[in-house]
């Protein structure tokens, strides 16, 4: 009775519609160039993961013979996982396994949805959008395949499979070749400010060089030809050149650096993610640099690959003495520890009982590195110093990060026109600018070993190492405290929560 | 059916139908006087209830027991009633003065509220508990639901530390939720969803609780969890009194963790002698006191009754700078008018806190905090505060003396409420009410503190947040009563509640000088440089339910309730916004019904009843977008779009059916009263917030109405009156609730493709060095609570080797850090008691409270951290390390850490005398004074601080599905003395 007459008089009595103060739906939104733009920019805020704790950056740099993450006593056990993932035993649960996998198809699904957006939105503004959406798309399944292998191929938004089924290795590789074939002409040939962190016509030709110097891990068929036309339309393009000093690429500064084909630009206030700073340095090191936060006393380089450098490569720089710190750039952190100053010399005293550190209280970095597990000392394994620290710094760094960098397109021709020719005068010139840069004697020839070394040392830290030790066959053998694997750890599980929703995903070999 | 009674019920309808015709009534009318006395000392009964059969037409006895009466011409029965006392029925005839003399002692008619309503006890035929004051917890109690901790069966009301700003957690009988709320709805004075801080303990007249699905139905999307009914004490008809109460409470320190002493951690080697020797928790933790002041003042006539009370609290925390004042004022008038017709209710209530949180992280810092260490050594870069430079490990005085955290809150509430009787049988009644309260967090960390402000050169945080909600309601009651003890009751209403909460917060560094401490936020350079942060947001949402109820009792013999809820939320999906919620439920008198002998009452109850609960947050159904970060455009950053979530349009109300059976007797001239129950539910459509595949979802997880949870549990109440001779008592109540362990039936919806893939592993140990470490398996088919981990060999836990000597479960002949996981406890309770013991002996009453959990195990968490013999070398340890000297490895959680966790303890202890009536002075009605004593003693195999089961995990998103994780920041437990006096003026 009541009821009858109350909606009888009173139709808002009944109104359940949801209001929203601050945040916006699809509704309100999309309307301005402005609004456009910053729909476009999801699609690479997305790539400010690719440097996260337990995202790609870890699954390509600690899986390989580059960085290790030992268990130092209490600190970094978590379970197992960064063991797990220096002894190539990852399973489909390890964080980042599945951080890795959320964080690429999270970008190819903003790359997805804002492809459908502008082509509803049907405004001509947008049609440059839609081609660089496709390539960095394409970009971000190069990873997945490089990372994964075989993964579901998705390019639709609106009326996508819930449960999309597994793709082939080869079936990813002809999408990503097509796709970035296709929208190269499109995008845009600017190499300066407008173009500088996105995706122009360099970073297409960057993408197909890395695509095609891999492709016989990819698909059994090697395409040194296609690699080589790649880096070589990238470095007779004229828009890049060596930087005289190698830090300029690393530095704090390093923003526009002549060598950055695609750069993330990372930014303590705006846009965070970079944090090399809190992985690798000792909390002692917080009055190194007098950072605003205490380091986390991590990451370090395996004393293999830091001996891989001679004396006298500017890349590997100088150890800090009991005189003082060095007073070069280095890719590498080791040796008595100072304050700020430069002239207090750092030490535990106080803090730890003797006999957790080698040499009890004076705190010096060494590039031994006694044991992975369980009781590394907090003093072991040469830190990487090769992005610049800032005094005063926070924990997001304001480096900008290469994802794709001159020298390494230098590299890849070099390497596809030694493939096609172990002679090649060219190759061998290539190689040796790099080596002249770095202050260090020319090769009289190549081999496959010290090509690879070589790309090892410059390119330290870029995550190239898991892809290239996989091409040169050198991925799945024995090093420090890993024993060798089977051949099948040269790709990544399908994550289990991923396995688990989707019942069409095939996982992968070996899992 | 006799055919009196089919007469009875045919009566009951026919003025239903009249009803609904609304055939206006008219009557003449004549007085009728008299007064109410006690039938054994001839006392008069103030407040007694005089009730014309068959109508709403009644009156209460005033101060000297007498009453007048405008009866209609033709009454001819009244109903003479009085808490305590046998009711009486007196035929009037042509009598204008009727004098009763009452029985007292036997059957308890008590008055249990039902929510939109009241029945008597005899007619309840749902789950429901009735609490009244004198049964309340005493001492220093602070939170209204503290007053109910062990009193209800299957109500488990549990604060594992002493933290004054911390509130209870409160769970009514075992989980039947996998993702939305636990908590009971709290309705104070019908206000749902009643804030418990602006309710001042000492107002309270009675709380119930409405415990199964029969009478919780009525409130829809919000009664799946159970529902408390909080009133508040009115004015009574009569001279105006005045009551004064008063208590201090001194806490001191009743547990805490087991670490080496100074001198135990030079001799246990290993550890860095700094030469001092300090205890840490000494250090941080103080006698706390508190005093509590309430005023009160009641009164009225026939027409308008009042009570205005305020309350003052000083409470003092165990840990130095814990505690808070708090000041409440509540008032409430009610007035009749148009004949009495018309009864206006108005109600208000403020509250105003000041508190001072402090750091609960001093509690952990303290207990592995190096014994050796001085307080104080001189360094300047720390304030002079030693401090040694390790991983998580901070100075704990240090955390508190230079660091700020306080709380401000302001809150009022307050409605109106008018009843019209349209006829003596139909009323119509409107309600509004409105609550808004505001929080005021501030915090400042000094620029010279090594845990937070050096980092960032001193640190401010204020946060502002807005509760408030409103809600309007209108009912239609119809009452009939038939004969003595026949009744029909209808109700029919309407109600709408819409919520809002806003929040404004900054938080930035870098300051010159630490002089501003949090009042000068533009002090922080963080602003000017863009490192500041500053947030606020906005939510809203809405409730709307249109519900209907009809009780009848026929001859207190056969009682019958049907109630309808048709609720629609804001926060569900477009084509799921409404949901329907039915209850029926009956009860028989076998004594009356079927004469049995030897029962005083014996009253089987049955009821079925579906309840909803709402989702936690507002806009899951919706696709959002918002900032999402930034990026480089053309040289500068340019903020980005994206979404936030994924659409749900299907969101809607998880659904709870209940079936709840139970008897109630009474025995031996009804000093032996109880009841014993059983519940089973079964929950359908939980709500999880699933991993989703990333394409095609944009965001990688989504809540899903999926689960399906099982639960059941038996209750069982006993009192026992043990006669004791003329003016001496001894009232012995017990209650007592087995939880079945709730069962995760399914998370896995095939059509859609939603899955947790058979278990999910969560609630994370932590740093240092146990990242990665799940403790709780959630496993569909399985119970919920399971305590997942390594295995030790109980015998020989540690190897010859020095490592951990863990189980090879799966048999393999290796253990393997993963597949040899396996369930090693249940952080469930099984068993939960209350054990009451009241005495009068003259003027001196004593109260024994015993309280006690049984069957849960808990993970102690500082002993998966910190026993182990060799992390002395960087913490302080746990004494038991000792029982572990060969242990080489790190710390690493296993079966070796999970404790059985029963515990049975002397919760409440009150003495009180009262002076006789004779002896008082003048001026004065009332004195009492008493000594108080809280947590007295507990029995407990359990190691760490509090055996009290932990109900969630504070420490990972798991929370109610994590049940049983002793966590490191928790606040230490306090003993209570407290010293009060009662006054009546």
């Amino acid at each position: 009775m009541i009821t009858c007459c109350l909606i009888a008089f009173m139709p808002a009595c009944t109104d359940l519609e949801e209001e929203v103060f601050s945040e916006v739906t699809a509704d309100n939104f999309f309307q301005t160039e402005d609004e456009l733009i910053s729909a476009l920019g999801a699609a690479y805020t997305s790539l400010y993961g690719y440097m996260g704790t337990t995202s790609l950056y870890a699954a390509q740099e600690v899986s390989s013979d580059e960085m290790v993450v030992p268990t130092r006593g209490p600190d970094w056990g978590d379970g197992g996982h960064w063991v797990r993932l220096h002894q190539q035993l990852w399973t489909a649960e390890d964080p980042t396994v599945t951080n890795t996998w959320n964080f690429l198809f999270g970008g190819v699904n903003s790359c997805n949805r804002l492809i459908f957006q502008f082509q509803e939105l049907q405004n001509p503004l947008t049609d440059p959008f839609i081609a660089e959406l496709e390539g960095l798309r394409a970009i971000y399944y190069l990873w997945l395949m490089d990372l994964y292998g075989n993964v579901p191929i998705v390019t639709s938004f609106a009326d996508a499979n819930p449960a999309p089924p597994t793709n082939s290795r080869a079936e990813v590789y002809n999408f990503v070749e097509t796709a970035l074939t296709a929208a190269l002409p499109l995008v845009s040939e600017s190499v300066d400010g407008t173009t500088y962190g996105r995706v122009n016509q360099m970073v297409i030709q960057m993408a197909l060089a890395k695509l095609y110097i891999n492709a016989e891990v990819y698909t059994g068929t090697p395409q040194w030809q296609k690699a080589a036309a790649a880096a070589n339309a990238i470095i007779t393009s004229g828009n890049y050149a060596l930087e005289n000093d190698y830090f300029a690429n690393f530095n704090v500064d390093n923003s526009g650096s002549s060598e950055f084909i695609l750069a993330i630009p990372y930014d303590a206030v705006f846009a965070g993610g970079l944090n090399i700073v809190m992985q690798t340095l000792s909390y002692l090191n917080q009055q190194t640099y007098d950072l605003q936060a205490q380091p986390w006393n991590g990451w370090c380089t395996l004393e293999e690959f830091y001996d891989s450098y001679e004396d006298g490569d500017l890349r590997k720089g100088e150890p800090n003495t009991e005189e003082g710190p060095s007073t070069v750039r280095s890719n590498f952190l080791v040796g008595p520890q100072w304050d700020v100053s430069g002239k207090v010399r750092l030490t535990d005293a106080g803090t730890l009982a003797s006999g957790v550190d080698p040499d009890g209280e004076p705190f010096t970095l060494r590039k031994e590195i006694n044991e992975l597990f369980p009781e590394a000392w907090r003093e072991a394994g040469a830190r990487a110093s090769k992005f610049e620290f800032e005094i005063g710094g926070r924990p997001d760094m304001n480096n900008d990060y290469p994802v794709f960098r001159y020298a390494d397109a230098m590299l890849i021709r070099a390497e596809a026109l030694w493939r096609m020719d172990p002679g090649s005068a060219e190759a061998l010139d290539l190689v040796n600018q790099i080596r002249a840069r770095a202050g260090v004697a020319e090769f009289t020839e190549l081999t496959a070993e010290n090509l690879l070394a070589e790309r090892g040392r410059e390119v330290y830290l870029e995550c190239h190492r898991r892809s290239d030790l996989i091409r040169f066959g050198e991925f799945t053998k024995a090093w420090w405290e890993k024993p060798a694997s089977e051949e099948c750890k040269e790709l990544f599980p399908i994550p289990k929560s991923q396995t688990d929703a989707n019942p069409n995903l095939v996982q992968n070999p070996c899992y | 059916m006799s055919p009196i009674l089919t007469a009875r019920v045919s009566k009951l309808l026919s003025i239903a139908v009249v009803l609904f015709l609304s055939v206006a009534m008219s009557y003449g009318q004549r007085t009728i006087t008299g007064t109410i006395t006690d039938a054994e000392n001839g006392e008069p009964l103030i407040g007694a209830s005089i009730l014309v059969q068959g109508t709403s037409v009644g009156t209460i006895t005033d101060f000297d027991g007498t009453y007048s009466l405008d009866v209609p011409e033709d009454a001819t029965t009244l109903n003479i009633s009085y808490t305590g006392y046998t009711s009486v029925d007196i035929e009037i005839g042509s009598q204008s003065t009727v004098d009763v003399a009452l029985t007292p002692g036997t059957e308890l008619e008590e008055i249990v509220v039902t929510g939109y309503g009241t029945q008597r006890q005899k007619e309840v035929t749902g789950s429901i508990a009735h609490v009244n004051a004198e049964d309340f917890n005493q001492g220093n109690v602070n939170d209204a639901t503290q007053l109910l901790q062990g009193k209800v069966g299957g109500l488990v009301i549990a604060r594992p530390g002493s933290n004054p700003n911390q509130g209870f957690s409160i769970r009514l009988r075992g989980l039947s939720t996998v993702g939305a709320s636990t908590e009971p709805l709290i309705v104070i004075d019908g206000v749902l969803g009643g804030d418990l801080n602006s309710v001042e303990p000492q107002d309270i007249e009675s709380i119930d609780v409405l415990k199964d699905g029969s009478a919780s139905a009525i409130y829809g999307t919000r009664g799946a969890s159970g529902v408390i009914l909080i009133t508040t004490k009115k004015g009574q008809v009569g001279t105006t009194r005045v009551e004064y109460s008063g208590q201090v409470t001194f806490e001191t320190v009743d547990n805490v963790t087991d670490v080496l002493d100074p001198g135990e951690y030079r001799a246990f080697g290993g550890g860095n002698d700094l030469g001092a020797s300090t205890d840490w928790f000494d250090e941080i933790m103080q006698t706390g006191s508190s005093h509590i002041h309430g005023i009160s003042l009641s009164g009225g006539t026939t027409s308008t009754t009042y009570r205005v009370s305020a309350n003052f609290r000083d409470v003092q925390g165990i840990a130095r700078t814990t505690g808070f004042q708090r000041l409440n004022f509540r008032g409430n008038l009610s007035q009749k008018a148009m004949n009495d017709r018309l009864t206006l209710t108005a109600n208000i209530a403020t509250s105003t806190e000041d508190a001072v949180l402090g750091f609960d992280e001093a509690f952990r810092y303290a207990t592995i905090y190096n014994p050796t260490s001085p307080i104080t050594d001189g360094n300047d870069r720390w304030d002079g505060y030693s401090q040694q430079v390790l991983f998580d490990y901070y100075n704990p005085v240090a955390i508190i003396e230079q660091n700020t955290n306080e709380q401000r809150t302001k809150s009022v509430a307050a409605n109106i409420r008018g009843d019209y009787d349209i006829t003596d049988e139909l009323t119509f009644s409107m309600f509004y009410s409105q609550q808004r309260s505001n929080d005021n967090f501030n915090s400042y960390w000094d620029k010279n503190s090594f845990w937070v402000g050096e980092n960032s050169g001193g640190r401010a945080r204020r946060v502002n947040e807005e509760n408030s909600d409103q809600l309007f309601r209108i009912e239609g009651n119809y009452d009939a009563s038939v004969g003595t003890n026949s009744a029909l009751k209808i109700l029919a209403a309407y109600e709408y509640q819409d919520f809002n909460f806003e929040q404004f917060g900054l938080d930035g560094g870098n300051f010159l000088t630490d002089a501003f401490s949090y009042n000068n936020v533009a002090g922080a350079q963080d602003f000017a440089t863009g490192n500041g942060t500053v947030f606020s947001n906005r939510t809203s949402s809405k409730l709307i339910a249109f519900f209907g109820r009809a009780t009848l009792n026929i001859s207190d013999t056969y009682f019958f309730s049907a109630s309808l809820r048709r609720e629609g939320s804001s926060r569900f999906g477009d084509e799921e916004k409404w949901g329907l919620f039915p209850a029926v439920s009956a009860g028989i008198d076998l004594v009356r019904a079927a004469g049995i002998s030897g029962f005083d009452q014996l009253k089987f109850r049955a009821g079925y009843g579906v309840t909803g609960n709402n989702v936690g947050q507002s806009l899951l159904a919706l696709q959002r977008f918002g900032p999402t970060g930034n990026f480089f455009f053309n040289g500068s950053f340019v903020q980005s779009f994206g979404p936030v979530s994924n659409p749900n349009p299907g969101l809607k109300w998880e659904r709870k059916e209940d079936v709840n059976v139970g008897f109630d007797f009474a025995l031996l001239d009804f000093k032996l009263t109880g009841s014993l129950e059983y519940y089973t539910s079964t929950t359908t459509d939980g709500i999880f917030l699933f991993n989703v595949p990333v394409p095609p979802n944009l965001f990688a997880q989504t809540w899903f109405n999926v689960g399906e949870v099982s639960n059941e549990g038996i209750e069982l109440a006993l009192g026992y009156n043990v006669a004791l001779g003329a003016g001496n008592s001894w009232q012995i109540d017990f209650t007592g609730s087995r939880w079945f362990t709730p069962e995760l039936v399914s998370l896995t919806d095939e059509e859609r493709g939603v899955s947790i893939g058979g278990f999910i592993d969560g609630a994370n140990l932590g740093s240092p060095g146990q990242n990665g470490t799940p403790l709780v398996r959630l496993e569909e088919g399985k119970p919920i609570g399971q305590l997942w981990g390594l295995v030790i060999n109980e015998g020989d836990p540690v190897a010859e080797d020095g490592t951990w000597n863990f189980v090879d479960v799966d048999g393999d002949g290796v253990v393997d850090d993963l597949k040899d996981r396996a369930v090693i406890g249940n952080g469930f309770p099984k068993y939960n008691i209350g054990l009451n013991n009241s005495f009068n002996f003259g003027n001196l009453d004593v109260n024994l409270f015993f309280r006690g959990v049984f069957g849960h195990e808990l993970i102690n968490t500082f002993r998966a951290f910190y026993e182990a013999p060799g992390q002395i070398s960087a913490y302080n340890i746990l004494k038991t390390s000792g029982d572990i000297p060969d242990l080489v490895d790190q710390p690493q959680f296993s079966s070796y850490h999970v404790e059985k966790a029963d515990f049975f303890k002397l919760d409440n202890l009150t003495v009180g005398y009262s002076l006789n009536e004779d002896n008082l002075p003048a001026g004065f009605s009332k004195i009492r004074i008493y000594a108080n004593v809280q947590n007295l003693f507990t029995i407990t195999g359990y190691s760490g601080v509090s055996p009290e089961a932990r109900l969630e995990d504070t420490g990972s998103s798991f929370g109610s599905l994590a049940p049983g994780i002793d966590r490191r920041n928790t606040y230490f437990t306090a003993r209570g003395f407290t010293f009060g006096v009662n006054l009546g003026l």
